[in-house]
């Protein structure tokens, strides 16, 4: 199983991409170790110009592209910003902006956020969840919000465990059936393309 | 293969000068370059279709008739004529009229549009627009085939035994072009009929292409047109050349740099990597082109974008001249060269009228053998 981490942390060492490792190892760890999950982390940061041309260009440079196609073709995601002006950041935003919008259909994501104090900590149900919610994807029940405070405290690692542990189950480690893109249709694989043929496209509206 | 010249008909200020030209001005030197394409022996003028400003082409046929009285040789088309937003009626009359005045020397590329607010302006929906696309054309393709058309759709009012005049010269509607960026539908719907599928990949990466095509072309031969190969096929590209490199980056770079099209974005450099657009010598210019061919395939139409980012008149002339001089003389030997056997040229009126004829001829064949 492929699990793409997809961090918007801007500082080296980031304190968001800290808690996409400790989640993704997390669910490493709870489908069983070993060769389970093949993990692939996601720097925005370094996407930052690229998402920016994207916007302007409408096509995505080499690196984007790479990263793109990775999320899209994740078994599962696990998505960690900042909290910025009382939301996710504006690049973290930006990159799901020029993802394919039927890209995460489907999709267990784990949401997870970072900031400076708890005070933000439902920037997860506010901000997050709705995103995912309009992309379709499958959130994860449990959301983890870490202030930093949180990396001192007692609590995080229970939620890092039960949050990956729900994300290795919608990923296919037994838990819930995790429901697929939605149904093709009357489409044929094409390439890398789903083709309605024509005459089906034309009798759609010919048929009262 | 043929080559040629497509515009956008936008009026942008030169960023060098600050000044924009009137409209008078950019309508009047659409139709000086579509002169100029005649003159050095290109093949192909298109123009845009636009009904918001900064765009002056809102009426393709009326600048395409004007080139058609004052050339001979040069096939006049469009880039593109939305199916979408255009009676299907109105663009079988005005096509057909265009198609006689210039004795045959026409054809089209049916594009939807992208611009949301020109659809309601019109009575459409832009939600609509693959629908609208493959109703209208429907309607098209029959009206330019059969005599008397009765018809009913979604999008228009029906049509009770219908004639569209006049007929299309010697019978034979203009060849069409699908245009598309990144719709399959598109791809999709030029395979089924045979029509020519048009990749306008200039501002697109090569994979992105390569992946439009291939549709088009499998789809080609899944509708018994041909092989794959046999699919026709046009791509843009779009260029600035000076007889030295260095002195056409210079010179495009304020251009590159302001332009509402590329400017403030990516770098000249970095577009030029992963975009056709090439900035340099003819050489270069003629090396990026034959490129094309590797992700593409063996293709019919390249059009070439000249005109774009502010650049004044005489530079683009200047941009033609070199075209017709210097690189199509040797895009067509290298190209032809490079060809694969069985693969078609691009129909023109003349070869559609012989395929016709043939077409009549073999089917009198088999009445007489039957």
């Amino acid at each position: 199983m492929k699990l793409v981490v997809v961090s918007a942390g801007l500082s080296v060492p980031s304190s968001t991409r800290l808690l996409g490792d400790r989640l993704a190892a997390a669910a490493s760890a709870g489908s069983g170790g070993g060769g389970g999950v093949e993990v692939q982390v996601v720097e925005l940061r370094d996407l930052a110009v690229e998402i920016a041309h994207n916007l302007t260009t409408g096509f995505p440079g080499p690196a984007l592209g790479a990263a793109l196609s990775a999320v899209a073709g994740a078994d599962g995601l696990i998505v960690v910003t900042p909290v910025f002006s009382a939301s996710y950041s504006g690049l973290f935003k930006s990159f799901f902006d020029v993802l394919d919008r039927d890209a995460l259909a489907g999709k267990p994501v784990l949401v997870a956020a970072t900031g400076g104090s708890a005070r933000h900590s439902l920037v997860l149900e506010h901000a997050m969840r709705p995103l995912f919610a309009y992309l379709r994807a499958v959130v994860v029940p449990t959301g983890v919000y870490a202030a930093s405070e949180d990396w001192g405290a007692e609590g995080l690692a229970e939620r890092i465990g039960r949050a990956a542990g729900e994300l290795v189950g919608l990923m296919g480690g037994g838990g819930p059936s995790v429901p697929g893109p939605p149904a093709p249709g009357v489409g044929v694989q094409v390439g890398g393309f789903e083709v309605v043929p024509f005459a089906e496209q034309l009798a759609a509206l010919r048929s009262p | 293969m043929q080559f040629g010249i497509f515009t956008v008909g936008d009026v942008t200020p030169d960023p060098t000068t600050g000044r924009t030209p009137t409209e008078h001005e950019r309508i009047k030197a659409m139709v000086a370059i579509a002169q100029k394409a005649e003159e050095v022996g290109l093949d192909v003028f298109a123009t845009g279709e636009h009904h918001n400003p900064p765009f002056v082409p809102s009426s393709p046929t009326t600048m395409l008739g004007w080139v058609a009285a004052r050339t001979e040789n040069l096939i006049l088309s469009t880039s593109t004529t939305l199916i979408t937003t255009n009676d299907p009626v109105k663009i079988a009359e005005d096509f057909a009229m265009l198609q006689h005045l210039a004795d045959g020397r026409v054809d089209l590329m049916m594009g939807r549009g992208n611009t949301g607010p020109v659809y309601p302006w019109f009575g459409k929906d832009i939600r609509q627009g693959i629908n609208l696309a493959v109703e209208n054309y429907a309607l098209l393709y029959r009206l330019w085939r059969e005599e008397t058309v009765t018809w009913e759709g979604k999008f228009r009012t029906p049509l009770q035994s219908f004639t569209s005049t006049p007929r299309p010269l010697d019978g034979v509607p203009p060849f069409v072009w699908h245009g598309s960026i990144r719709s399959p539908e598109i791809a999709e719907q030029a395979a089924y009929y045979g029509d020519g599928f048009f990749h306008n990949n200039i501002f697109w990466p090569a994979d992105h292409t390569k992946q439009m095509v291939e549709l088009y072309r499998s789809r080609y031969a899944h509708y018994g047109h041909g092989t794959p190969e046999q699919a026709i096929v046009g791509l843009g590209g779009q260029i600035f050349m000076r007889r030295n490199s260095q002195d056409a980056v210079r010179e495009f770079r304020p251009y590159f740099d302001n332009a509402p099209v590329y400017g403030h974005g990516p770098s000249l450099e970095e577009f030029t990597e992963q975009t056709p657009l090439t900035v340099g010598s003819p050489e270069q210019v003629i090396e990026k082109t034959l490129s094309f061919r590797d992700y593409a395939g063996d293709y019919q139409r390249q059009l070439f974008l000249v005109d774009h980012a502010g650049l004044p008149l005489k530079t683009v002339l200047e941009q033609i001249d070199m075209l017709g001089e210097e690189v199509v003389p040797v895009l067509r030997e290298e190209f032809a060269k490079r060809r694969a056997a069985g693969v078609p040229d691009a129909p023109t009126h003349a070869s559609r009228v012989a395929a016709a004829a043939a077409a009549t001829a073999e089917a009198g064949q088999e009445v007489t053998a039957s």
